[in-house]
C-alpha cells in the first residue's frame, strides 16, 4: 500500500465517519438496548424490573400463540411476495406492450401504491363487508365471511396487501424493461423464438436483477407486516392473521411486558437479518455470474 | 453544615414554588386529551369557553387522542412512561383506570374528592375509577351492555322481549320460519377477535352465574360453568340464530345490519339508540330495549363501559386540573353531553331529568339498566388479561377450540405473565 493510497483510505474513513455514527446511534444503540430488556422481566408500570435470562425465550419456544404467529408470518410472506412478484410482471408486461393510455394506466397504478396502509385496509374492510360488500356481490351473492372465517382471514389479508404493494414491483419492472434494447427482441425473432421462448430466454434472465431487488424489498417489509391485519382483523379469528409484529405490539402495548414484548421483537430482527442476509449472497453470485 | 443545608432547603423551596404557579401569575394552559367525541353538535367549545370564563387567566387546549382504543392507550402509555406528558387532564377508558393509578401515572385524588362528592353517580362507575382503596378519577360518561329487539316482530308473533337464553333462541326460530326472509339475520353480537368481544364472553359468564376473575384472582374460577356460557356463544353461530359473520363484527358492523332492519336482536351499548331512531332510520320506531337475557331469569346483566376523567401526576396545576375535571363531570357539563354528543352521564339524577327525558323517552329504561350493570375485573392487569384470552376466545367462537381447551390454553400463559408482574 502506498502512501497516496493510505492516506486515501483515511479520508475515506472520515468522510464516512458521520454516517456511521448515525447508524450507530440510530439503529444499533437501540438495536442492544431491545436486545438487553428482551432479557429482563421488565414492567415499569408494575416497578418489575429484574433479570429474566433467556427464559423469555425458553417460553417462547413453547408458546403456541409465538408459533402461530411465526407461521402467519411465513405464510403471509411467502403468499404476498410470490403473487406480487407474478402480477407486477404480468403488469408491467401488460404496460410496455399498451399503445394508449399508459400514463393514466400508470398513475392508477401508482394510486394504490400512494395509499397508507390504514386507508388501504379501511377500503378493503368494506369490500370484505359479510352482507353489503362488492367483493361477495361480484362473486355472485356469495356469502363468504372473508374477516370472519379462520380459513378466509389470511388470505383476505394477503389480497389486500398484493393489491397495495404489486405498484412497487410492476413500476420496477416495467422500468428495466424500457432499458432492454430492441436488437434484442429482433434477434430473438430472427433465431425463430417464440413469444414464451423470448420471454423465458431474453425478458426474464434481464428482469432478474430488478426483481431480486424488488423480491429482498418486500420480503424484509412482508416480515414485518403489521398495519393492515392490525386494522382488518386485530389479529382474528382465533389469531390466524397475528403476524410476528402484531404479537411483539400486543405484548410491548397492551399487556405492557416489556422485556417479552422484546423478546418477540429480537426474533423478528434475527429473522429479518437472517432473510437479508441470504439474498445478499444470491444478489453477489447473480453479479459473479452475470 | 448546617449553612449548606439552609442553601439546600431554600432551593427546594424555591423548585417547589415553581412547580404551582399560582393562577393570575401570567397565563396558565391545562392541556385536556380525550377522545373525538361523535355527535349532532359538539358540547366541547361551548363547555371549554365556559369554564374559562369562570377562571380568568387559565387557557384550556383540548387536544384528540388517536382513533380507536388501543392507539389510545399506546399514546398514553409511551407518554406517561416518559417524565413530562405535555398533558394535565385525560380521558381514561374505564379498564385503564386501575393500571394507570398502579404505574403511577394518576394523581391521587383521595383526600381531594369528599365521598359525598362521588355519590351521584352510579356506584359500579365509581368502583371502576376506584383502586386499592382509593380514588384516582372522577367519572365522566356510561355506557351499559343491552338488548335491542324489533318490537313489530316480537309483537307480530305474539312474543314478549326474551329474559332467557332459550327464549331468544325460540324467539328468532319463530320469527324467521314465519317471516321467511333470508336477510332477516337472528341474533347479533360482537365476536371479532377485540375488547368487545371480551365483554360479550364476560356478559355471557355472568349470564351462567359465573366470572372471569375470583375474588382470590383465580382466573376462571369456575371452569365447567365457563365452558357452558362460552359453549353457548359457540352454539348461537353454529345452529344459526347468529350468522357466522358475528366472528367478524364489531359494535358498528352489527349496528349497521340491525339499523337496516335486518336482524330481530342486538346487543349493543346505549349510543345505538340514538342512531336508529334518527329520521331515516328503517326501524324507527320499531325498536325495544331490554336487559340481556340469562341463563335462567334474572340472571344476565350487561358490562358497564364509558370513560373517566384523570389528572396526570406530571400536572404542574393540580388544583385547577382538578376544578376542570369538577366542572367537566358536574351536572351541566353531564347534560350537555347526552344532549349534544350522545354520551350517557354517569350521575343518576340526570335520568329523571324532565328535558333529558323529553328528548329521550328510553333515560328512565337506560336508568334501570346501568344501575343493574357490573363493571369488567377491576384490576390493573386488565389488558394483559384480555390481550390473552382474545385468540383463545375466538377460537371458541369459529370452532376451531373446545372451550375447555381454550380456557386451560389461556390459563397457562397468564400464570406466566402474572407470575412476572408479582
Amino acid at each position: 500500500m502506498t502512501r497516496r493510497e493510505r492516506a486515501d483510505r483515511r479520508r475515506g474513513l472520515l468522510l464516512m465517519a458521520p454516517t456511521l455514527a448515525t447508524l450507530a446511534v440510530l439503529t444499533v444503540y437501540p438495536g442492544a438496548w431491545v436486545l438487553w430488556l428482551s432479557l429482563q422481566y421488565r414492567v415499569p408500570a408494575f416497578g418489575v424490573d429484574r433479570f429474566a435470562g433467556a427464559s423469555h425465550y425458553a417460553f417462547l419456544a413453547g408458546d403456541p400463540r409465538f408459533w402461530s404467529a411465526a407461521r402467519t408470518t411465513a405464510l403471509f410472506t411467502v403468499a404476498s411476495v410470490g403473487l406480487e412478484l407474478v402480477l407486477g410482471v404480468a403488469v408491467a408486461l401488460a404496460l410496455v406492450g399498451q399503445r394508449r393510455g399508459r400514463r393514466l394506466a400508470f398513475s392508477l397504478l401508482l394510486l394504490a401504491w400512494a395509499m397508507p396502509a390504514v386507508v388501504t385496509a379501511r377500503l378493503f374492510e368494506w369490500l370484505y363487508h359479510p352482507a353489503a360488500g362488492l367483493l361477495n356481490v361480484l362473486l355472485g351473492g356469495l356469502d363468504l365471511n372473508w374477516l370472519g372465517d379462520p380459513a378466509l382471514a389470511l388470505p383476505a389479508v394477503v389480497l389486500a396487501d398484493v393489491w397495495r404493494t404489486l405498484p412497487f414491483v410492476a413500476v420496477l419492472a416495467y422500468a428495466r424493461l424500457l432499458g432492454i434494447p430492441t436488437e434484442l427482441y429482433e434477434a430473438a425473432q430472427v433465431d425463430g423464438a417464440g413469444r414464451l421462448a423470448t420471454f423465458t430466454r431474453v425478458t426474464l434472465p434481464l428482469l432478474r436483477g430488478v426483481l431480486l431487488i424488488a423480491v429482498l424489498f418486500r420480503t424484509l417489509d412482508a416480515l414485518r407486516a403489521f398495519d393492515l391485519m392490525f386494522v382488518l382483523t386485530g389479529g382474528g379469528p382465533a389469531g390466524t392473521t397475528e403476524t410476528l409484529t402484531v404479537y411483539a405490539y400486543r405484548g410491548l402495548f397492551q399487556m405492557l411486558q416489556l422485556g417479552f414484548g422484546s423478546a418477540v421483537g429480537v426474533v423478528v430482527f434475527a429473522l429479518v437479518m437472517l432473510v437479508a442476509w441470504a439474498y445478499l449472497r444470491l444478489l453477489r453470485a447473480g453479479e459473479a455470474a452475470a | 453544615m448546617r449553612g449548606r443545608r439552609a442553601v439546600l432547603l431554600a432551593a427546594l423551596l424555591a423548585l417547589a414554588g415553581c412547580a404551582e404557579r399560582p393562577p393570575g401569575d401570567g397565563p396558565v394552559t391545562l392541556v385536556f386529551k380525550h377522545a373525538r367525541i361523535l355527535g349532532p353538535a359538539d358540547p366541547f367549545p361551548g363547555l371549554l369557553a365556559e369554564f374559562a370564563a369562570a377562571h380568568p387567566g387559565v387557557r384550556v387546549t383540548s387536544e384528540s387522542l388517536p382513533w380507536s382504543s388501543d392507539e389510545q392507550h399506546q399514546f398514553y402509555v409511551i407518554n406517561l412512561e416518559g417524565r413530562s406528558p405535555g398533558f394535565d387532564v385525560m380521558m381514561l377508558d374505564v379498564i385503564w383506570v386501575p393500571e394507570f393509578a398502579r404505574a403511577g401515572w394518576l394523581l391521587d385524588l383521595t383526600d381531594r374528592v369528599r365521598p359525598e362528592e362521588l355519590a351521584p353517580h352510579f356506584a359500579s362507575t365509581v368502583a371502576a375509577a376506584t383502586w386499592a382503596g382509593r380514588v384516582w378519577a372522577l367519572p365522566w360518561n356510561m355506557n351499559v351492555g343491552l338488548l335491542y329487539y324489533r318490537a313489530d316482530l316480537l309483537a307480530k308473533y305474539g312474543l314478549r322481549p326474551p329474559e332467557t337464553w332459550e327464549e331468544l333462541e325460540a324467539a328468532v326460530r319463530t320469527i324467521r320460519a314465519g317471516e321467511r326472509d333470508p336477510r332477516l339475520e337472528g341474533y347479533l353480537w360482537q365476536g371479532k377477535q377485540y375488547e368487545g368481544m371480551v365483554v360479550n364472553v364476560l356478559e355471557a359468564l355472568w349470564a351462567n352465574g359465573t366470572r372471569l376473575l375470583g375474588a382470590d384472582g383465580a382466573v376462571f374460577p369456575e371452569p365447567a360453568r365457563a365452558v357452558e356460557a362460552l359453549a353457548h356463544l359457540r352454539g348461537l353461530l353454529a345452529t344459526g340464530v347468529s350468522p357466522r359473520w358475528v366472528t367478524a363484527a364489531d359494535e358498528e358492523l352489527s349496528r349497521r345490519a340491525f339499523g337496516d332492519g335486518r336482524a330481530v336482536f342486538l346487543r349493543n351499548w346505549p349510543y345505538v339508540l340514538d342512531l336508529v331512531e334518527a329520521p331515516g332510520s328503517a326501524v324507527r320506531g320499531r325498536v325495544g330495549l331490554a336487559p340481556l337475557p340469562g341463563r335462567v331469569r334474572g340472571a344476565g346483566a350487561g358490562s358497564t363501559g364509558g370513560s373517566h376523567l384523570g389528572i396526570s401526576r406530571g400536572t404542574r396545576h393540580p388544583d385547577l386540573a382538578l376544578a376542570l375535571v369538577r366542572f367537566l363531570t358536574g351536572e351541566r357539563a353531564q347534560r350537555a353531553m347526552a344532549t349534544g354528543a350522545a354520551l350517557y352521564p354517569t350521575r343518576t339524577a340526570l335520568y329523571r331529568d324532565p328535558a333529558l327525558v323529553a328528548r329521550n323517552r328510553w333515560l328512565p329504561r337506560i336508568h334501570d339498566l346501568m344501575l343493574a350493570g357490573r363493571p369488567r375485573p377491576v384490576t390493573p392487569s386488565y389488558l394483559l388479561l384480555s390481550t390473552t384470552l382474545q385468540p383463545e376466545l375466538s377460537a371458541v367462537l369459529v370452532g376451531l377450540k373446545p372451550p375447555a381447551r381454550a380456557i386451560a390454553d389461556a390459563r397457562r400463559r397468564l400464570d406466566y405473565f402474572l407470575a412476572s408482574r408479582r
